[in-house]
Parts: C-alpha cells; structure tokens; sequence
C-alpha cells in the first residue's frame, strides 16, 4: 500500500508554518500540471521553468496568504503560475509562435472535480462555435485579441465582442 | 460596439474579471487589475469566482515533467532569501555611519561618567561602556562592570518608550556570529546583568539597546531600530 499525498490545502498550511518538506511535496505533485499549464501558454521550455521556479517561490511566500475558503488550494497554484506566465507574455512578445492546430485535453487528474468539469464542458458547449473557440484560445494558450483574430480568420472587433459575449454567456450557464 | 461607458458597474466588473482570468488585457491593463485586487474587494471576489469557474480546464492540460535541476533550483533560491535575511540583520552591526562620530560622545560621556564615578563609591571598573543615540550621540546609558562576570546598565536620563514598546539589551563580541539578548530593560532603571552564560567580557564588545514589541523581539535577535549604542574600552 502506498501512503497517499496530504491534499495541496493540508501542504500549504504546512508551507504557511515554514515546512520546507511541504513545499517539495507540493512541487513533486502539482509541478508536472503546473509546467504543463505554463508551457502551453508560453511555448518555450526554458521561460516556463524560470516561471515555474517564481511560481513555487510566490507559492512559498504566499501560503500563509492562502485563504482556504476562497478556493481550491490547486487553483490557487495554478492561478499564481498563470498569471506569472500571462504577464510574460503580454509583457514581451512571444519568443516561440503558436500552434496552427488544436491540441488535445487530457481527463482531469482528480476524480471529484469530474462534476465541476463536466458542468463547464457543458456551458461551452452552449456556446456558439466561435465564441467558443475565441475563449480556449485564449484561455489555454494565451492568445491575445490580435491572435485569436488571426486564428480565426476574423477582425478585431468582432473578436473582442465574441469574448466579451461568450464570458457573459459563460457566467450566466455556470451560475 | 461594447463600450464600457455604456456599461452598468457590475457588469464592467465582471467583464474585467473575466478578461483578466481569461488572460486577454494587455499589459498595462493587466497591471492596473492586479494593483486593484489589493483594495478592490468586489474586484477580488469577482476573480476568484472567474478563477474557479475556469479552473477544471486548466486542470485538463496534459502535465509535463519538469526537468531534473529545477527543484534544486528552487531549493537554493529559497536558501538564499533566508540568508539575505540574516545578512540584513548582520549589516546593522557593521554599518560604519554609526560609528562615525561616536568618539565625539566618548568625550562627553567620559565628563557624565566622571561626575558618576565620584557620586558612586563603586569599585574601580575594568570594562566601560557608553550607550549613546546614533541620531544625535546623545549619551544614554552607561555600562560599568565590576568584574568579568557581571555588568550593570545605568542610565543616565529617564527615556519614554512609546506605549507598547520596550527597550531590549544586546551584546555582541566581534567574533560571535550574532548579538544576544542580555534582557528587558526599564526607561530610567538600572539592570544588573550577570554574564554567567556568555564568555569574559572583552575589548571592543559591542552594546546597544532597540526598541521591541512589549515582550521583545519575536526572533532572538535584534529587529528594532536602535536607540542606543557603544563599545566597551578597557579602563585600567
């Protein structure tokens, strides 16, 4: 029988009382998701690392930060080790250009956010064609306006308007 | 054709949380956002619902492992913010500007002890110390040492401490690695300190006194500013 990992929410209450041990557990389960989620935005190995390592130091010093109530511990980390990689890409341009075509989405890791998943899955696809698109695109590989324009073979502002209808469209499925 | 103005607070609330969650501002817009959320709590709470919305399609990206030297990278990055810490701590004992001058307050407060030593049938010290203000080298305090091994702190005015603060006494010698705490001082009060568990005291000893939370300082080590500070000369 194998000993089962603490949750990302007990391991960063542990990094909070200055558990070194804890952040590495934390780095040994979620760096793999989290690298993952990073290099499809960014597209360059050696940027996602550097911001992979910000990521875990923001992580270390922000544990005690961590509001449990306000959301998932994972999400949390995930969402440190987005915003570090959006802000590189808007703050530069992209040293590696996009894909053309789509990749595919694996199953979610965890069983119980099957739920949570299955209900966004299902808001999308409400979503008419585009709209939907425009938003993944942005979503999962950091697509400006401008590239998801170019992606999509559509101007500008109808892109912006897809987004700002798809989020509204979004939010009204999921609340 | 989706022009802010127009828009109801709530909605544009929305629209920029969705947008920055999404990942679609560009960078000014972005930082903007991000120095909101700290002030801003209906901004936060309007992330955070955009982040969790999302979140199960970022949980979908297929992970990737990161490559061998990255943890240890990590590791040394985290070892190195703990040393700068330290580092910091030790510079306020090596700064030179607060030495500068402090000859100046030798002189004076060789005149208060003066006076001291006539009022005070104390035995002749081997050790001397004056505790002087590094604003203005203000004499404060001063150390005399019966023998070696234990040493009396006596002030030489009645300073306030703010509400909440307290006054805590260091020594360092210079080839200690850090300062010890030698005890809570009262405004106004002499401290008698026995020396039982530090070495003889030496030339060239470091004392200052810094200003605490009620209780003093959390760490062991000095965090404060400090109020007063000296060497101590061997007096023959």
């Amino acid at each position: 029988m194998t000993e089962r990992s603490p949750d990302p929410a007990t391991l960063l209450a542990a990094c909070a009382r200055g558990e070194r041990a804890a952040l590495q557990r934390l780095y040994q389960n979620e760096a793999p998701l989290l690298l993952g989620i990073v290099l499809r935005l960014v597209r360059d190995r050696g940027l996602a690392e550097d911001i992979l390592h910000d990521a875990f130091l923001r992580i270390w010093r922000g544990a005690a930060g961590f509001a449990p109530e306000r959301g998932s511990a994972r999400g949390w980390m995930c969402s440190v080790a987005r915003n570090l990689a959006l802000n590189a890409l808007r703050d530069r341009q992209r040293l590696v250009p996009l894909a053309d075509s789509w990749e595919p989405l694996a199953e979610s890791a965890d069983p119980a956010r099957e739920a949570d998943g299955r209900r966004l899955e299902g808001c999308l696809q409400n979503l008419e064609a585009p709209r939907r698109e425009a938003i993944l695109a942005a979503y999962l590989d950091g697509c400006s306006h401008g590239e998801i324009a170019q992606r999509l073979q559509a101007p500008l502002g109808t892109v912006k308007s897809w987004i700002t209808r798809g989020l509204k469209a979004l939010r009204e499925c999921m609340t | 054709m989706n022009s802010d103005a127009t828009l109801p607070p709530d909605e544009k609330r929305e629209r920029l949380a969705g947008e920055y969650v999404l990942g679609t501002l560009d960078a000014e817009e972005r930082r903007r956002v991000e120095s909101a959320l700290a002030t801003d709590a209906l901004l936060a709470a309007a992330v955070a619902r955009w982040e969790a919305r999302l979140q199960p399609l970022a949980e979908r990206v297929p992970p990737v492992e990161p490559g061998a030297n990255l943890w240890p990278r990590i590791e040394r990055s985290l070892g190195e913010a703990d040393t700068r810490v330290v580092i910091r701590r030790e510079s306020l004992w090596q700064r030179l500007a607060l030495w500068q001058g402090l000859s100046a307050a030798g002189l004076a407060a060789s005149l208060v002890l003066a006076v001291l030593l006539l009022l005070r049938p104390v035995p002749t010290p081997s050790y001397l110390v004056v505790l002087a203000a590094p604003s203005d080298r203000t004499p404060g305090w001063v150390i005399q040492t019966a023998s070696a091994h234990d040493l009396q702190l006596i002030p030489l005015g009645r300073d306030a401490v703010p509400s909440g603060k307290t006054l805590q006494f260091w020594t360092k010698a210079d080839a200690w690695q850090g300062p010890v705490s030698l005890g809570l001082v009262q405004p106004g009060r002499t401290l008698q300190v026995p020396l039982d568990r530090l070495p003889p005291l030496e030339a060239n000893q470091l004392f200052e006194l810094t200003l605490e939370d009620q209780g003093g300082s959390p760490t062991g080590r000095p965090t404060g500013p400090i109020q007063f500070i000296g060497r101590a000369v061997k007096v023959l």
